[in-house]
């Protein structure tokens, strides 16, 4: 009988751990809806702004990260020239070692003026499993995931073949994504 | 060049130890001016004919990049590690991640360190995604990463972050072990 409630009681904090880290949505799967506040205190609701936009460009990203910040100007270059294209990025910090002040500042340092956000507890980054930094996800209007993976394919050269770009251009033609899935390469994301 | 070759030359110092009950001339600790320098650098098929050229050996292959923390804390630990078994078969191989334009940050570091291991640097350019299959296509980036192989090259075990030293130690020694 003891070892019957030994069971069960492992069987429920089991069933809480499995749950704190949820599986990655698929491509064409909903998107996980979440609010978070941004670094300069405007409200944030993924729902509201995918369909207020084409697209939702999520990039979880890092202040301290070499690889995340090799890609500093291209997340800046990138939210501006989309962004007359209806399109959306917008930065989430979930490393617990980088505050707001160090994400603001950061933000400020790099000219990005897309919304950044501090993902407390990386709950975000826990609804989306993303581990690394930098991580893209796309999203539509309707809140379907349609790409998830890197911006360029050579984690060190900007300028190497645009994934994301691809991913964009192929998906506001109205054509398939040719490459929908690719492996991120970067950082662990520093979690709680 | 083999690697261990390389090992072999890290000469100065000889220790004696006890492994598996037997006493060995340890690997020494003192090293050659050539393991404190990168040997060279590495793309996915480099990678791969690095790791067939130590058959025979058992191989811990770690990324580490001078911006890291704990790689930069574990660091001579894998020395140390080099240096107690590769008499008798380990072979330590380090991959810097570091980009080009901090070639020479990484050059100091090893000038520093003076490992007992022969390190290289990932090679800049192309595609991220050859070079991942060809570590572990579980890896990301991380570090510090770690894959350990036994002497037939198939890889036993793969270690995210930080070795754990007395785990990753354990299962060197079992697979040192003459069978």
């Amino acid at each position: 009988m003891r070892s019957l409630r030994s069971i069960l009681v492992l069987a429920a904090l089991c069933a809480l751990a499995c749950n704190a880290v949820a599986e990655a949505p698929a491509i064409g799967a909903a998107a996980p809806d979440f609010r978070l506040t941004t670094i300069d205190e405007k409200a944030f609701s993924l729902s509201s702004e995918a369909k207020g936009h084409k697209a939702v460009v999520l990039m979880f990203i890092s202040t301290q990260c070499p690889y995340s910040n090799a890609y500093n100007g291209q997340m800046k270059d990138l939210a501006s020239a989309y962004a007359s294209r209806g399109v959306l990025f917008v930065g989430i910090n979930s490393n617990k070692t980088e505050d707001s002040a160090a994400v603001g500042a950061h933000a400020k340092t790099n000219g990005h003026t897309f919304p950044i956000m501090k993902d407390p507890d990386n709950k975000v980054a826990d609804l989306y499993d993303a581990r690394r930094t930098p991580e893209v996800y796309v999203i539509d209007p309707g809140g379907k995931l349609r790409y998830h993976g890197r911006i360029t394919e050579d984690h060190e050269n900007p300028a190497s073949s645009p994934d994301l770009k691809n991913a964009l251009d192929s998906y506001l033609a109205g054509k398939p994504i040719a490459r929908t899935e690719t492996k991120a390469f970067g950082c662990t994301i520093k979690r709680v | 060049m083999r690697l261990s070759a390389v090992s072999s030359r890290l000469s100065a110092r000889a220790a004696a130890f006890t492994l598996f009950g037997l006493s060995f001339v340890a690997s020494p600790g003192t090293l050659s001016g050539d393991a404190s320098q990168l040997v060279g650098e590495l793309d996915a098929a480099g990678l791969r004919q690095t790791l067939a050229r130590e058959k025979g050996r058992v191989v811990l292959l770690n990324f580490w990049a001078t911006w890291c923390v704990p790689c930069r804390e574990e660091f001579p630990e894998l020395s140390k590690l080099q240096n107690k078994y590769g008499a008798v078969g380990l072979q330590l191989i380090g991959v810097s991640t570091d980009f080009a334009k901090v070639r020479p940050a990484v050059q100091k570091f090893l000038a520093e360190q003076r490992p007992s291991f022969p390190n290289y640097r990932k090679k800049s350019g192309g595609d991220d995604q050859p070079f991942i299959e060809a570590v572990d296509s579980s890896w990301g980036g991380e570090l510090p990463f770690s894959v350990l192989y036994d002497r037939s090259g198939k890889k036993v075990r793969v270690y995210s972050g930080s070795l754990p030293l007395a785990a990753a130690e354990r299962e060197i020694r079992k697979l040192l072990a003459p069978r």
